[in-house]
């Protein structure tokens, strides 16, 4: 008798097959689910042969199962659904893919990439972004010049996703893109570049005409770590959209920007008190003694968060 | 008069339909946190046998078919 014995000993994914032959698309529905309960691997290959299957439902339960798999084969199957003709059925798919974590997974995803389909180049833009294989680079630089925003939106996130300062002109050119959501994409993907010509890039975004690539302009600043920008993040601080102000007060204390402190004070008193709160952090890590006299005269503000900060601020700056 | 005995609705009404549990899903009874759901003897489907529903909602979302739905009490919403 062997030291170890299961409660149960049965071949599970072979006693589950035979019901993917069944008459009822209903049980052979089951039985797919059964397949990805199993989270055996082999249940991969029955599940790819599964996507043969004439009945809509059925498919889509196999681009849902699918989810529960990684690896070359999972995304081989995945993208035989992915180009599905129900809508449906590629769109779980697609969800699918974009679960993927082995690197390995994309090679079969690769090829999809210059498909005639927009939908299914965005679906595999979207899976190769976290596989971070950098043959994904080339391929997603070609599709910056796509016709479908959603493309070129995915293009730029697998380039930012890989990080290599090779592409940055490529994707500082899209900050120029036509599309809003394109130039948002594409200034939130400048972050992992520490360089002067990233952050001057961003800092002329500073002035784009949708707010929202301005806000994300802003942030994004912060983490480039250079005060190159320094001066057009302070020009910012006027801008109509107090989301956009927000964010560059918060650049602003984080590279510590000592000559913005008088432009930073006037946000102690501003309506939003996510403003006022960015504000009394900002000066907090500035550690600017003349905004002592203001940060004091806001003592008593009527948001508790506002109020943290600000002792917190004076605590810091009176430690020096 | 006759009186009411039981209450006669459930806040899980199931679509038998379209609930496909004669078919072997069992995927609302699983997910029931408080395992009120069971599958009918007599017609296969799956039916709310306790009344003691949270409204957690896991039993509506996870169905495959989209039978199940919870009758949220209004005064809850």
């Amino acid at each position: 008798m062997s030291a170890f014995e299961p409660f149960e000993q049965f071949d599970e994914v072979e006693d589950i097959v035979d019901r993917l032959d069944d008459p009822d698309p209903g049980t052979r529905r089951v039985a797919v689910m059964d397949l990805a309960d199993s989270a055996d691997p082999s249940a991969v290959t029955y599940l790819k042969k599964a996507l043969g299957d004439e009945a809509r439902e059925v498919r889509l339960q196999v681009a849902l199962a699918l989810a529960e798999f990684d690896g070359p084969e999972t995304a081989d199957a995945l993208v035989v659904a992915v180009v599905d003709e129900d809508a449906g059925v590629a769109q779980a798919a697609a969800d699918s893919m974009a679960e993927l974590k082995d690197p390995a997974a994309a090679d079969p995803i690769l090829p999809f990439v210059t498909h005639e389909s927009a939908f299914v180049r965005a679906a595999s833009l979207r899976a190769l972004r976290e596989l971070k294989r950098t043959e994904s680079l080339k391929p997603a630089l070609d599709a910056f010049g796509d016709v479908d925003a959603t493309v070129r939106s995915e293009a730029i996130s697998v380039v930012g996703y890989l990080k290599t300062e090779d592409a940055l002109p490529a994707l500082m050119s899209m900050l120029k893109d036509v599309e809003p959501a394109v130039r948002r994409t594409a200034a939130g993907a400048l972050g992992f570049s520490v360089t002067t010509a990233a952050a001057e890039a961003l800092a002329q975004s500073l002035t784009d005409s949708d707010w929202q690539v301005r806000e994300i302009a802003a942030e994004t600043l912060c983490k480039v770590q250079s005060t190159v920008a320094a001066p057009a993040l302070r020009a910012a601080l006027t801008d109509e959209y107090w989301q956009v102000r927000q964010k560059a007060i918060r650049s602003l204390g984080k590279l510590g920007v000592a000559e913005a402190v008088p432009e930073i004070i006037p946000s102690l008193d501003h309506d939003i008190s996510n403003l006022r709160k960015e504000a009394a952090a900002a000066l907090g890590e500035i550690e600017a003694p003349e905004a002592i006299p203001a940060l004091e005269a806001h003592l008593d503000d009527p948001d508790p968060d506002v109020r943290k900060n600000i002792r917190w601020a004076l605590g810091r700056i009176r430690s020096e | 008069m006759p009186l009411a005995q039981q209450s006669s609705s459930v806040p899980v009404v199931v679509d038998d339909d379209k609930c496909i549990a004669d078919k072997g899903c069992t995927v609302c009874v699983d997910v029931c946190p408080l395992d009120v759901l069971r599958i009918s003897d007599q017609t296969g489907k799956a039916f709310m046998k306790y009344d003691e529903c949270w409204y957690c909602m896991p039993c509506e979302a996870d169905c495959p078919t989209g039978a199940v739905s919870v009758h949220i009490p209004f005064l809850l919403r």
